[in-house]
């Protein structure tokens, strides 16, 4: 987050925002328009199928609210990590890890008959813990023994993905399902719906819910404080004192536990069972991949990152139709995407050289 | 020199803008054939600026370049070099694993393909024995003293074809030995029909070493005058205008200020591993409680080691660091915070700020364990009234307490990493105060404000460890100087006078006892 400013300026960067964000936009469409007349598409067709498919009816709507809460999730993580100077690209190892600790726990008490306020949570908690153990492995490997945590993560995301393949098809195997899926958690243990006809689950209030508590925990609490210190220089941070590897050990977990939460979220939420392709569907870029994206262009400030996952989700749910109706593939909604990014990262360059 | 001046180097209009700051406004400048001629005037007054255009650095915006007689186009220091423009550059541009033939020959190997040492090492030393100037030519550069290195730097740029030789502040890293070596080097060049422009902030290197003075302030140069018509009032009056030179200081007192009582920092026999810079071998000094200790040494001898193992950023291998009678050596950088050790980092940019948070944010970083009432919060309000005081108290020009302190001037920067020190001094009982090169590329006025700290802190009861490079600052602040030597302690003076000469003998590492 930007430093609370005077109203003046806090207008004046709101104004810069708007314009590097509008031109970005700008020139993303047109970008998106050539690629779509190359595929023989009509470009307004093709924009007005991807808001209507996911924001025109309930069902769409709903979809791309169930897609909005794993991908802010993530997407929170990763900004967490960047506000402290770490890359983590750890989030779809640490989504699986929470979905197995979501499932775990549910199997786990299954026979207690506990309600679904008590279970739920429960259940939730133990997606966090999944998470945040996969964010302290590489953060104590990297405070003990330098280990890049790029490095650690990237492997961890290996070791998350096998294991849900082994569960998903081994001790937690659904014989009637077939591969690679597990039986079904229990009821109680399903995250609520709030639109029960659409389909829409609880989840993104859940997700909401942690972006503010991001911003509150970086604004107002010491901790945050010293994470945005070390991640603005952490040479400076050392000499005033902040313990900079214990700091890590905040982060990196913290991290974890976010995606856990996404991880724990698809499961209770949407697939109530575990499954490999749980980050993110065949086809298309993980929920990693993307969060990374959705971060840079949020600028690592909760309130950015949500306003991009929301514009994610929307292209994400909206994707499957343009295939069917202008025969464009689904995939072209990532190659959209993949513009959007660029030409964000370009402008924000630009205005940077001229300022600097 | 003769009484006519025959211009070599003419400047005219010369204009330079870095962003909305215009470093140059309309600046004329010339020097003539066989003089020496100063550039002075504070930091940022624009004369490295200037000589930066003319070595081909900095393009500038506008003007004109007239070098003998004829108007010459500087793109690239290739460009400068070519009509016979050579700078030396306050910190040495040499490549350190690569001999310093290698180094002189860089750039000028001669055929394209084929790095021909041995035919051109005749013609580099036939040139240093012409111009007096005995270097080492097969010792890799890194192994050289900082003399040295100047002086192959300035080997290397005649060798290139420099009639035309500018340094800038070219005294900082020397002994005053090597000063007194450099500027008779420089003189002999002179005689010899080069011309010589060097840049400096020093108003006695001016009076004794230079035939004309040109003066620079805010970017416009004041005038050129000959030596003979310069006075130090004169060079102060111009150097600062209106606003004068700020009042001196409290001249030190001595030793015999201390005050009674364990001694503020006490380090008994530190030894730190090569892994973390220059390792330091049995250090071992007192800086009592109400006294200012200057360490005096060539930069790159253990100075900036010492006040990181001081201030529990490098570990100690082998004994002890004692703050207000207390063992400290084991505790955290924040530990030491908390009992009163504080620490003025030698490079403010990297170590000392938080560029892209507030400067309310940055005033706190190492006080926020302390000032805050609930535990774990960070209370915003309290942080920016601690802002807005600290701006006002210590004169930070800034617009408020929430811009990012990258928006800063260097100045301000340093004012506000001070006003964090004092601050954090005041509020953990502020014991020792270890300043590293504290004034460094601050202009007077700053430099001064430094200075008015660090005094109250002394004659509040702090013992202060003041680093520098700048010999006139160290006897101008200190009670007592110690000098450090490739990390070891070679010995220590008591003030409130000192001799430059015998400090600097100690700083080229001669031990006492031994003569030069």
């Amino acid at each position: 987050m930007a430093a609370p400013a005077s109203v003046s300026e806090k207008k004046k960067m709101a104004m810069e925002f708007a314009v590097t964000y509008a031109a970005a936009g700008a020139l993303a469409l047109a970008c998106g328009a050539v690629f779509i007349v190359a595929f023989g598409g009509d470009v307004l067709v093709a924009l007005g199928t991807v808001l209507r498919s996911s924001l025109g009816t309930w069902g769409g709507f709903a979809q791309t609210l169930n897609k909005f809460s794993p991908l802010l999730l993530a997407s929170l993580a990763v900004a967490f990590g960047m506000r402290g100077g770490h890359f983590n690209i750890g989030v779809d190892g640490q989504i699986y890890a929470g979905a197995i600790g979501m499932t775990g726990t549910a199997f786990a008490l299954e026979g207690m008959n506990l309600p679904w306020p008590v279970f739920v949570p429960l259940g939730l908690l133990g997606g966090i813990l999944g998470g945040w153990f996969w964010g302290f492995i590489p953060g104590i490997l990297r405070v003990r023994y330098r280990v890049s945590e790029i490095f650690v993560t990237v492997m961890l995301n290996f070791v998350a993905l096998y294991l849900v393949d082994y569960l998903a098809n081994g001790p937690w195997n659904d014989p009637l399902a077939g591969d690679a899926i597990s039986l079904p958690i229990p009821d109680a243990s399903v995250l609520p719906q709030v639109m029960p006809r659409a389909g829409a689950h609880a989840g993104f209030i859940i997700a909401l819910a942690a972006a503010v508590g991001m911003y509150y925990f970086m604004t107002r609490t010491i901790a945050g404080y010293e994470i945005r210190a070390v991640g603005d220089n952490p040479r400076a941070a050392r000499f005033g004192g902040i313990n900079v590897a214990r700091v890590t050990l905040i982060i990196m977990p913290t991290c974890g536990a976010l995606s856990g939460l996404a991880g724990a979220i698809e499961v209770s939420g949407f697939h109530q069972s575990l499954l490999l392709g749980i980050s993110g569907a065949e086809g298309a870029p993980n929920y990693g991949a993307m969060a990374i994206l959705i971060a840079v262009i949020g600028r690592n400030n909760p309130l950015g990152v949500t306003i991009a996952a929301a514009v994610f989700a929307v292209l994400v749910s909206g994707s499957d139709s343009l295939q069917r109706s202008i025969g464009l593939p689904g995939a072209a909604v990532f190659v959209f995407q993949a513009i959007i990014v660029l030409t964000v990262v370009f402008v924000q360059a630009r205005r940077n050289i001229k300022a600097g | 020199m003769t009484a006519k001046h025959v211009p070599c180097v003419e400047m005219y209009g010369v204009s330079k803008s870095f962003g909305e700051v215009r470093a140059l406004d309309a600046v004329d400048f010339e020097a003539a054939k066989g003089e020496i001629h100063a550039l002075l005037g504070e930091n940022g007054a624009g004369k490295t600026t200037l000589m930066n255009i003319l070595s081909g650095l900095y393009r500038l915006d506008e003007g004109q370049i007239v070098v003998d007689r004829r108007e010459v186009d500087i793109h690239s220091p290739q460009d400068a070099i070519a009509v016979g423009v050579g700078m030396v550059h306050q910190h040495v541009e040499l490549i350190g694993n690569f001999t310093a033939l290698e180094n002189i020959l860089l750039g000028r190997e001669g055929s394209r393909w084929r790095l021909d040492v041995d035919a051109q090492r005749a013609s580099v030393e036939e040139l240093a024995a012409n111009y007096g100037l005995s270097i080492p030519l097969d010792e890799q550069v890194k192994t050289l003293p900082a003399g040295i290195q100047q002086k192959v730097e300035i080997l290397k740029a005649l060798y290139h074809g420099a009639d035309i030789l500018i340094l800038d502040e070219p005294t900082t890293m020397l002994t005053p030995h090597e000063v007194d070596g450099l500027f008779s080097i420089l003189k002999s060049f002179a005689t010899g029909g080069l011309t010589v422009v060097f840049i400096t902030h020093k108003i006695q290197e001016v009076l004794d070493n230079c035939d004309r003075i040109t003066v620079f302030r805010g970017g416009r140069k004041i005038d050129t005058i000959p030596r003979e018509e310069a006075t130090r009032d004169r060079l102060v009056q111009m150097m600062m205008g209106e606003r004068g030179m700020p009042p001196v200081g409290e001249r030190p007192t001595g030793p015999s200020a201390a005050r009674e009582g364990d001694p503020a920092l006490s380090v008994r026999g530190v030894r730190t591993s090569a892994k973390s810079g220059v390792p330091l071998t049995d250090v071992a000094f007192d800086v009592p409680r109400g006294l200012i200790v200057g360490m005096a040494g060539i930069s790159g001898n253990g100075q900036k080691e010492l006040a990181e193992a001081l201030a529990g950023l490098i570990e100690i291998e082998e004994g002890e660091v004692h703050l207000g009678g207390e063992e400290v050596s084991a505790l955290s950088v924040a530990g030491r915070i908390a009992r009163g050790m504080s620490l003025l980092p030698q490079d403010r940019i990297e170590e000392g700020i938080l560029p892209g948070l507030s400067l309310a944010e940055n005033f706190v970083l190492g006080l926020h364990p302390h000032i805050f009432k609930r535990r774990g919060v960070f209370e915003r309000e309290a942080a920016h009234e601690l802002g807005r005081n600290a701006i006002a108290e210590f004169n930070i020009l800034a617009r408020n307490e929430h811009v990012p302190a990258a928006h800063l001037s260097g100045g301000n920067i340093q004012k506000t990493i001070v006003a964090r020190a004092v601050m954090l001094a005041h509020r953990t009982g502020g014991k020792a105060m270890i300043a590293n090169n504290p004034t460094r590329g601050l202009d007077v006025m700053a430099a001064s404000f430094v200075h008015g700290r660090l005094r109250e802190l002394r004659a509040g009861g702090a013992g202060v460890l003041l680093i520098s490079e700048d010999l006139d600052e160290l006897c101008q602040m200190s009670d007592r100087i110690v000098v450090i030597y490739a990390g070891e302690i070679l010995g220590a003076f008591d003030g409130p006078e000192y001799d430059i000469y015998q400090i600097g003998a100690l700083m080229a590492g001669q031990k006492e006892g031994e003569v030069s």
